[in-house]
Order: C-alpha cells, then structure tokens, then sequence
C-alpha cells in the first residue's frame, strides 16, 4: 500500500533515493545515514571491507556531490563504520565498531579529530555503534559490546552513560541505534534483547517496545529508532524487513514495508541506458524489489518525513505523515 | 581422563567429519566416548550452525552481494564458527560431488542457497536430496534444464544426473539419458528481477505444465509416464547408484581414490569397504545418515589416519580453528576465501561439472608452497589464542629433551604422525636449541620461540598435508 492509514494517522509513500554502485553515485551496504542542512544527506557505506566502503554526500534532490574517507586505520579513515551524527556546525561525528573510535570530519570530510580507546572502564569503548547529538552538542555513544551508552562532549570527554549486560530495564544486549526526542529522552534499539527502550536524559528507564499480543508489533532484531514531533516512535525492525510505528506510550500503531514502486532516477537512468535490464524488468513481478530489505536505519526530518536506509537495497525510502488527509470515498 | 589413543582417534574423527578441533575439545570429546560423538554428530541442531543475525550485521555485504567473494567469505566464515560440524561437511561434501559454478549461474546469492539447501538436506536421504538438487534453481541454470523443452530436449541435466550425480559411466545408455531428460522437461526457474541496480534477487524453480513432456518413457528397463521424481525413484533404487555414492563417501571421508573418471575402469581401493556402505545404503532406503554411522564406526574409517590429502578448503579452516583467531566477526575472512582459490579450491567455482580432482592432485608446487606459507604463518605466531594454548600445553609438561619436544609439539598440534625421516629432520632442528625448559622469564621466551619455530616446520611437514 502506498498510503497507510491507522489510529489516526496516514503515512503516504513519497519517494526513493538511491542505487546499488561501489563508487560516485549510489550507496553499498548503507549503515545509516545524516540529514545536513539544505537537503544534503551523508550516507554511511559499509562496503565490502576494502573497497567501496564511503560516505556518499548528496542530496534528496538526486544530486551526487563528493565520496567522503576510504578503509583504512589511518586518519579520516574506517574499518567498520557503524553510524553518522552532525553536531550544529554539520560536522560529521563517525563510529567504527572494529577501531573502537569516533571519528570527527568537517562537511566537507576534511578530518578534524578522533578519540576513543578500547576497552570496558568508563569513557572507553567496544564496538561503538549508534551515535546521537543533543542540543548541546554532546554525543550519546552506543557502546555495543559494553552493552551500555556512554554521553560525551563533542571532544570526547567522558559526561556520563548507563547500562550493563542483561534483559532488564536499563540492561541491554548488543544495543545498536540511539536518537533523542524534541524533549531530551533517549531511545536505544536494544538490538539481541527485541526492543527499544526509552530513557530520561540522564539515563533513568521510563518504558519499553517491544511486543504486542498478537504478534504483530513485535520486533526482531531492531537496529534503528527515531521519534516525530508527535512522539510517535519508528523502529528500524531490521529481523522482520519491516519498519514498525508506535504510539508514544507504546501502543503498536502499523508496520511498514517498503513501496518503492517507482525507482529512483538514478535506478531509471540505469534501466533506461540498459535495455535489457528494462525488458527484463518487465517480464517479471518487480514487488519484491519494492519491499524493505533490512532496512537498519530511520531518521525524520523537521516536518515529519520519514527516511529509511535499507543495507540490502542501497537505498533510502521516503515516507511522509500527512495532516490534512481527506478520506477518498470507500465505494469509488 | 582419556588415553593418548582414544585423542589421537577423536582427532581423526574431527578432522573428517569436522574441520578439526582443538585439543581442550579433543579431551572432552574423547571423555564422552567415540560413539557418543559420532551420535553427536550425527544429530545436529535444525538451524544452520551459525548465529545468522550476527553475521550479517558485521557482514552486511554477504546478503544479496554481487560478488563472488563475498558468497565464498560467507561460507568460509560458516565453515569455521559452525556449532555443527558434519552438518557444514556434507554440505562441502555436496558441493563437490554436485559441482556448480558461479562461473556461469554468475549469482553468488544463488550459490550460497545452493550451500544452504545441501546443509539442510544433506543428511537426510539420498532420493529427497535429489529432488531437491533437480528444483535447485543454481543447478538448473548451471547444467541447462531451462532449456530443456517438451519436443526439444536438452540432455545436459539428464546426462549429468546419471554420469557424476549418481550411477556413474558404464550403468546406463545413451537412450536412458534422452528419457530422463523427456522426464524433466518443464522443470525451471521463474523470472526474477534483474541483478542491477538495487541488488540481487533469488530465483525459485518453477514447473510448467504446458512444456512437460507427460508421454511414456522407458528408463532403466522400466516403462511408464515417468516425470522427474518417477526418474530419481528409479535411479535411487539402483545397487550401481548406492556403489558410486559409497565411493565418493570413501573418497572424501575415509582415504584418497583414484579420480572419478577413472572408476569404471579401476576398482575401489578397499572393496570390503564399499561394499559394507552399500549395504547400508540398501538396507536404509538410501538413508544418508545410516550410511555416515556405519562409516564413522568401521575400523576402514579409524584405520585410515592420514590417508587423505587435505582439500585447500580443509586445510585453511582447519588451520584457522587450530590457531584460534578467527572465531568471532572480524576483517580478513576475505583473504581466507581467495586462499582457498589460490591454493586450487575457489569455492562455489569448480573447474567444471566433473568437480575438482582430489588427493595428490591438489598438490602441485605452487599449491605446495602456499598451504607450507599459509599454515606455517599461523602456527609460529605465538601470540594466537590456538598457539598460545599449544605453548600453555608444552609448558604444563615441563623441562623437556629434544626428542620430547618435537613428541609433544606433534601431540599437540594433531596429533600428527609422522615417519621416522621426518622425525629425525625436526628432532636434528630441535637439538640445536638444546632442551626446552621454562625455568626463569628468558627460557621461557627461549621456549615459546622455539616452539613457534617447531610449530611452522610440522606445519612444513609431509604428514600434516593429510588429514
């Protein structure tokens, strides 16, 4: 369905950003993804470990500006990228789960710093993944393989964090995705444990989403959270190939799962210079290609659009949540 | 505690319907008993080994890749960290006997759920195994059968299914082979999306009605409107199908045969042998399983130590596991995969649809060299988890003589056997350092040193080439 309609609220199909390519215009293996000013977006490519991992800067208008950092240990460079935040400078803050460091890069990928040591004691970090900015511009750092999120300001200097290893509130498995809401409050995707939970600022547990009787909104394996201006809460359902919505007290409101009907013009660019891909394209059912395909990251911009980045699509879909939705008549 | 025998025994065991396994699992093994762990074996869990969720959120890349290697990493990382070792064997095992190439299916995806398919049914029974094998949509592309129309055959499949996949050359004629492929006709794949440009799709088999071929045929003597599965029922009743799987299960577990094209003409090494997984075979339905425990518990299969030379593939995993440094996500199973290819074994890529040659043909000198580099690499590196383990179990038995030493870095490093001149060449290395002790910080440096050295020449060795 193009135009999803629940509990009051109607998520319309917008658009798709994006293509398969190891270099220049395209994405592989998105990891997540940045939204910069001006409708530039930062997607971070996990590529196939020596080549093609980068970060491709473009916009949601289908322009291809620059490929940004290589694999490498070296400065400026990645081994296993996991996540991307922009401070209020737009300057890209970069986890990498394999060097156990954040990596800090102007907008134009000029490198600007790094930190982080490996390690369990408190500031230090074992597969940093999920990254979030607050309005101060300190940085909330999943600390994956610590099973714990760890605050820093923008240099890296230890503020605070909270966590340890289990399935109980405030413990965590393997947490993965982070984002704060318009009030301060903290969601992880709590990756091995099937749920997000929500925290105050300074870490207190206030809730969690998980499951629904039914089944329906459960998750597996969630990668990615974000969270609208209406509180309503989007998880990445990376397990399921879904993208699941619920209300702010955690009420399941509807999935998600992809509707990319149409390609992105760099896909019909592709199709159109490759007429055998077109003929080939026409002789079968193409919905397979329309569905998520782990979508692992989600974000929302100031108006409610959804982004969702997919690693197995190399691609981005746009959702939009629409306010003055008229209900076309149910007998057309 | 376990005898030395009852180690030496295990490790066989592992090294052939596993990978190998280290000597802290060897002891626990050997404690359970023999037959225990064949039983173990034997009965693996459902799932495919792996903690998939795990792989593919460091692996990303593996899920719908466009790249060879990519699907060769995938199944070398599955190789090594399986909790299910023989279940990850046979499907090795398959892959072999059932030879197919992404030089020309060109869909890495597809070859990994070929893999996949030969994991989940590769222990059942021989008749399923070939069904499924027939609707693979990887095998139907490889050898044609979606060319392979009502009123124009095409034979490839049909040929292929008798000649390597199940009788073997002598046991049917020219005539069997146009019927069967008439059985098959209408067996193929549905379209699917095209590769470019959001990444690949999997094709599924399909049967068409409308292009089945649903006259009589006459097969092996029998005549009927015979379909596919009609065919495969036949073929998998046949005594000369149960002898040609016997063979090829000797050939890859027990001890190196002459090459297939060569055993219409050339009798098996141990007929005893062949002839006891035969009747298995007969006596089980075609049971793969039944077959596998008769085998694991003959004394043909213990008294066949070192009989086997270790498939590239063999050889890199079962090193990986010994040195211990790749049991966990991490860079560099990529480089594991392409060793595999440049030691003559590109996985999910056999030189054509007659496999690899095994034995003594995967040795040729630049072959050599590598598996000698590659494995010594690992094994002199005293600072890997497996090595580390090797040095902990030296130390634990304290000041040792020359001769002792090389004993006990044989022991534990296998055990391996090795004859009388390669002993003396390692014993004359051995007695330049004088005795091994580790009495104060220096010797014990002195010794660790010494032992990685050790270490890299068995791995140098003609003996650790077998498994």
């Amino acid at each position: 369905m193009l135009t999803t309609i629940a509990a009051g609220r109607v998520f319309d199909y917008s658009h798709c950003i994006g293509m398969y390519s190891t270099s220049g215009v395209g994405f592989l293996a998105p990891m997540d993804f940045a939204l910069g000013s001006n409708g530039t977006v930062y997607v971070l490519n996990r590529g196939v470990d020596e080549i093609t991992l980068r970060i491709s800067k473009c916009t949601l208008e289908h322009e291809f500006i620059s490929d940004i950092g290589r694999y490498g240990v070296a400065d400026g460079q990645f081994v296993w990228p996991m996540a991307i935040a922009l401070d209020s400078n737009e300057n890209l803050y970069v986890s990498d789960e394999n060097l156990n460091r954040i990596t800090v890069m102007d907008k134009d990928g000029q490198f600007l710093n790094k930190w982080g040591d490996s390690g369990s004691d408190a500031g230090q970090l074992r597969g940093p993944s999920g990254l979030a900015v607050d309005s101060d511009d300190n940085l909330y750092v999943v600390d994956s393989m610590n099973h714990r999120v760890q605050k820093f300001t923008g240099e890296g200097q230890l503020l605070g964090g909270w966590g340890s290893e289990g399935s109980g509130p405030g413990q965590f498995c393997k947490p993965w995705g982070i984002c704060l809401d318009g009030n301060g409050s903290v969601y992880v995707a709590d990756w091995k444990n099937d749920r997000v939970q929500k925290f105050s600022a300074d870490g207190r547990f206030v809730a969690e989403f998980k499951e629904t009787s039914d089944g329906v909104g459960d998750l597996n394996r969630p990668t990615g959270v974000a969270v609208d201006s209406d509180g309503d809460v989007y998880v990445a359902d990376w397990g399921n190939h879904q993208v699941k919505i619920y209300e702010p007290d955690g009420k399941f409101i509807c999935s998600l799962v992809g509707d990319a009907e149409t390609p992105s013009p760099w896909v019909q660019d592709y199709i159109d210079a490759n007429p055998d891909v077109a003929k080939a394209r026409r002789r079968t059912n193409m919905e397979v290609e329309w569905r998520f395909n782990r979508p692992i990251s989600v974000k929302l911009d100031d108006e409610n659009r959804l982004y969702v980045a997919e690693a197995v699509r190399h691609r981005i879909q746009v959702y939009t949540k629409e306010k003055e939705y008229a209900e076309a008549a149910i007998n057309l | 505690m376990p005898s030395q025998e009852d180690i030496a025994l295990m490790a066989h065991l592992m090294r052939r319907a596993g990978f190998g396994a280290s000597r802290a699992e060897l002891e626990e093994r050997a404690a359970r008993g023999y037959e225990a762990t064949v039983d173990e074996l034997l009965n693996p869990g459902a799932d495919s080994g792996i903690d998939e969720d795990e792989l593919y959120r460091y692996f990303p890349q593996f899920e719908s890749s466009l790249a060879p290697v990519a699907a060769q990493t995938e199944w070398v990382y599955r190789m090594v960290n399986t909790r299910w070792p023989l279940k990850e064997k046979m499907a090795l095992f398959w892959h072999q006997l059932f030879a197919t190439g992404n030089s020309k299916v060109d869909n890495p995806p597809e070859m990994l759920a070929q893999v996949a398919m030969f994991r989940e049914e590769g222990m059942s029974n021989f008749p399923n195994l070939l069904v499924k094998l027939a609707q693979n949509p990887a095998m139907i592309y490889w050898l044609d059968n979606n060319g392979n129309h009502y009123g124009s055959i095409n034979e490839n499949w049909g040929r292929e299914l008798l000649e390597l996949f199940s009788m073997g050359v002598g046991h049917y004629s020219e005539d069997d082979i146009k019927e069967a492929s008439r059985a098959f006709t209408g067996w193929t794949i549905g379209a699917k999306p095209p590769r470019q440009p959001v990444g690949r799709f999997y094709w599924s088999f399909e049967f068409r009605p409308e292009d089945h071929d649903y006259g009589q045929k006459e097969f092996l003597g029998n005549v009927g409107n015979f379909d596919g599965d009609d065919i495969i029922d036949i073929i998998v009743k046949q005594e000369d199908t149960a002898r040609f799987l016997a063979r090829h299960l000797y050939n890859f577990f027990v001890a190196d045969e002459p090459q297939v094209p060569a055993w219409n003409i050339t009798p098996p090494n141990d007929q005893k042998a062949i002839d006891s997984l035969v009747k298995a075979y007969m006596e089980s339905g075609a049971d793969i399983n039944s077959i596998l425990r008769v085998l694991f518990n003959s004394d043909f299969f213990k008294n066949a130590r070192f009989a086997h030379v270790k498939s590239p593939a063999e050889l890199v995993v079962s090193t990986v596991k010994m040195a211990g440094n790749y049991n966990q996500p991490r860079t560099g199973f990529t480089q594991l995969a392409f060793e595999c290819g440049w030691q003559g074994q590109e996985l999910m890529n056999p030189p054509s649809v007659e496999s690899w040659h095994t034995g003594s043909e995967w040795i040729d000198g630049g072959a050599l060299v590598r598996r000698v580099n590659f494995a010594a690499k690992l094994l002199s590196d005293t600072s890997l988890p497996g090595v580390k383990a090797i040095v902990a179990g030296l130390k634990e038995r304290g000041t040792l003589s020359p001769a002792e030493f090389v004993r006990a870095c044989l022991d534990l490093v296998g055990p391996v056997e090795v004859d009388e001149g390669t002993f003396q060449e390692l014993l004359s290395q051995a007695q330049q350092g004088g005795d091994i002790s580790w009495d104060s910080e220096e010797t014990s440096a002195d010794s660790e040193r010494r032992a990685g050295v050790m270490l890299a020449l068995i791995a140098a060795t003609r003996e650790f080439q077998f498994a």
